[in-house]
């Protein structure tokens, strides 16, 4: 009884982290990442806006090899 | 007791990988079953990652799990960003795995199945996974720094501007020879060039969503535009169907080569988030789907494998480009088992997301071989084809013909029996003209995968709509290639030009953007030009010309790992980068020399520019045909000096870096390790870095 109990559980838990690691592998979670990073947390400077902060990551992000042959 | 059960386990695995294996190297005469490839590969892949990489980690690396990582200690949630060890996996995958291991063995196949899919799975364990894995471990324990600045450090200030150097050009002729593969998938193809057109409007589309409606939302945008490019494979058949539309969209080789320059300037010059970013968003989901439908489809279907273990191409004449077995398969395949770029990537993102020093073995060494593993899916396609349709989709038209029946004559002379209508009949049956003379590997393999996916879902009803799906996914992600190289290589341009005229180093300057962006496209667009117009279909000068570039590079990464080794004090395990070391160096100087002087033109620049230069001085070329003919004389001749320059600077390295060796292993110089100081982890045993910050 218990483990049927907590079958539904598990799956919502693993659906849970694949979401997770979804959003995070794509980039769409990369924006809360940076509002959780220590550095920002820290920070005395104003925060990127989610519109400021995509551009830039873009910008930075292809400016160097990230795509191979 | 579970000591005994896995041995036992480890037993079978190994016992059924060297099974296969055997089976696949000594079967001869009836068609051979593609699972066992699949076994072969991953029974060797598992058996390495178990025994080899851990030796690596554990004796020659010394991973250290209690080491802060420079994720954690610069986390900055930008570039430094502590990242899940399987998301990052997933990112590390998706950096590394591009057109490369789908169109080198699928080129390859010429020499039957053989020799490529064993340099696949031993190239990969014992170099290219070795490469990537060492590399990205130097960088962690550096900072993240590149492969440039570890090789100016570690090796010499001559060594990192070398380093530099070699990848501009590697970069500039990767991007010619990509592009040359979609102008050929895409010539005469009103289908496939309306598909990938509309690729374009759709990513800008995506990038004005993440832009402007839901910034940053990669997943929904992605999403609506992986669905609309589902919509445009499948609308691409009206297009073909309609006369006026088809002829709207049916352009020569030329015309899209010019396409797609003025397309690479567009992408360098354009703000990134507009069309780069988007169009990199959409080609990894269709990447990453294409490619488990593709492992899935072989799995489900288990093709017979159509291509023999070994054909006549060995001797060095194959009509999809010229060379014996020995050095030339090793430099036809490059990413799916080693190749130089990867190192930039290790040395690039990965290492600067990195949570634990221990995740390097599953993200270096882990990752290079599902990408071998994608090498030798692509292998089974293109094998699983018959070989007399694989020859006459990738010969050119100066040695097959190019009428249907004229292919079909001389492949059936080399033993490979095709009929014309076999050509035609397929060509109708994929929604085309004509499949003849596509060399470049990609219509191949989309023919290959469209067959296979077609015998899971849809029979051959579907073949066309598969083959587009195909040639769309390939065209797409080389496309990102494309744009992304074209920009790197834009601030490589104006870095290097910054040395020289400050102005021209600031990427926002304007005319220095515009400077740079058409200084990088119209090197890659010369040698796209040049392979459009080439009599033997252009892959069979550039693919090798890249494959030893990108082989080199590899060989200086090697060097780069092999001097921080004896710095390290690892001279016993030296033999762990030194052997690949040495195998690509005679590998790529055999081939550089043969591409320069062999005597056999098909093979040899010069030799071929030299017997064009008798045919133009004993006027047996026609007058129209002057002007091409002294372009093609040129281009033969640059193509020679780029070769030798390219080994030349190699060469220079290595005899730095052998230099250095000796002061090093004689003492007459300190070993100075240009490490980070140890920092202890703050966190804990079970820390995943999954959703970073909530924990």
């Amino acid at each position: 009884m218990e483990t049927r109990d907590k079958s539904p559980r598990r799956l919502r838990g693993a659906l849970r982290v694949f979401w997770r690691g979804l959003r995070e592998w794509c980039g769409d979670a990369a924006y809360e990442q940076y509002l959780r990073s220590r550095t920002t947390r820290l920070s005395t400077e104003a925060r990127l806006t989610a519109e400021e902060f995509y551009v830039e990551r873009v910008n930075r992000r292809y400016s160097r090899p990230n795509r191979c042959c | 007791m579970k000591r005994v059960f896995r041995v036992a386990v480890w037993t079978v695995v190994a016992a059924a990988g060297a099974g296969a294996l055997a089976k696949i190297a000594l079967h001869r005469g009836e068609p051979i079953n593609a699972m066992w490839f699949v076994l072969a590969a991953v029974g060797c892949y598992l058996i390495a990652f178990r025994f080899y990489s851990a030796f690596l980690a554990a004796r020659l690396l010394v991973l250290d799990d209690t080491r802060a990582t420079p994720a954690e200690r610069l986390d900055d949630g930008r570039d430094f960003v502590p990242t899940n060890k399987w998301v990052l996996f997933g990112h590390h995958f998706a950096a590394i795995a591009g057109p490369g291991p789908l169109v080198g063995p699928t080129l390859a196949a010429q020499f039957g199945y053989l020799p490529g899919t064993l340099w696949l799975v031993a190239g990969a364990i014992f170099a290219g996974c070795v490469q990537d894995f060492l590399i990205l471990l130097f960088s962690i324990r550096r900072n993240g720094k590149s492969l440039g600045e570890m090789a100016r450090e570690e090796v010499s200030r001559r060594g990192g501007f070398i380093a530099q150097i070699a990848v501009l050009a590697i970069m500039v002729i990767l991007l010619g020879v990509v592009a040359l593969v979609i102008v050929n998938a895409l010539k005469s193809s009103p289908w496939a060039t309306f598909t990938l057109a509309m690729t374009i409007p759709i990513a800008m589309l995506v990038g004005l969503y993440l832009r402007f409606v839901r910034p940053g939302r990669v997943l929904e945008a992605s999403l609506i535009g992986v669905a609309l490019v589902l919509f445009v494979v499948v609308a691409g058949q009206w297009v073909a169907e309609s006369p006026s539309w088809a002829a709207a969209f049916t352009f020569s080789g030329v015309a899209l080569a010019y396409a797609l320059i003025a397309y690479g300037f567009a992408a360098s010059a354009l703000p990134v988030w507009l069309l780069l970013a988007p169009r990199d968003y959409l080609s990894a989901f269709i990447k990453a789907g294409a490619i488990c439908c593709l492992a899935a489809g072989i799995l489900f279907v288990r093709p017979n494998i159509l291509m023999p273990p070994l054909t006549k191409f060995i001797d060095g004449n194959g009509p999809v480009f010229a060379g014996k077995i020995f050095p030339f398969c090793f430099i036809t395949i490059a990413c799916g088992a080693i190749s130089g770029f990867h190192s930039l990537i290790s040395s690039g993102t990965t290492p600067k997301m990195i949570l634990r020093e221990g995740h390097a073995r599953m993200i270096g060494y882990g990752a290079m071989l599902l990408e071998s593993f994608v090498g030798v899916m692509a292998m089974v396609a293109a094998c699983a084809m018959r070989p007399g349709v694989y020859f006459a989709i990738n010969s050119p038209a100066g040695i097959v013909g190019s009428s249907a029946e004229a292919a079909a004559h001389t492949i059936s002379g080399w033993g490979y029996a095709l009929t014309g209508s076999t050509m035609t009949d397929l060509a109708r049956s994929v929604g085309e003209t004509t499949l003849l003379n596509r060399a470049g590997g990609a219509p191949s393999l989309a023919v290959g995968m469209a067959q296979i996916f077609s015998s899971s879902i849809g029979g051959p009803r579907l073949l066309s709509i598969w083959y587009h799906f195909a040639i769309m996914f390939e065209a797409l992600f080389i496309l990102t290639v494309l744009d992304a190289g074209t920009r790197v290589g834009r601030f490589m341009i104006q870095e290097l030009g910054g040395r020289v005229w400050k102005p021209f180093g600031r990427t926002a300057w304007i005319p220095g953007m515009l400077l740079s962006s058409a200084l990088i496209v119209g090197m890659w667009g010369y040698f796209l030009y040049a392979g459009v117009v080439d009599p033997l279909g252009g892959i069979n000068s550039l693919w090798p010309l890249f494959g030893i570039a990108n082989q080199l590079l590899a060989a200086v990464a090697l060097v780069v790992a092999t001097t921080i080794l004896i710095k390290m004090g690892r001279l016993r395990w030296l033999w762990v980068t030194v052997v690949p070391m040495l195998w690509l160096v005679i590998v790529t100087m055999t081939a550089s020399y043969q591409k320069i002087f062999s005597a056999n033109p098909r093979i040899g620049f010069l030799s071929f520019a030299q017997t064009l230069a008798a045919q133009l001085l004993a006027g047996k070329i026609p007058p129209e045909k002057l002007a091409d003919t002294r372009r093609i004389i040129f281009n033969q001749r640059l193509d020679a000096a780029v070769t030798a320059v390219l080994a030349l600077m190699i060469l220079v390295l290595i005899a730095e870096a052998v230099v250095q060796w000796y002061l090093l292993l004689s003492k007459r110089e300190p070993a100075t390790l240009h490490e980070t100081p140890y920092v202890a982890t703050a966190w804990g045993e079970n820390y995943s870095g999954l959703a970073h910050g909530d924990d």
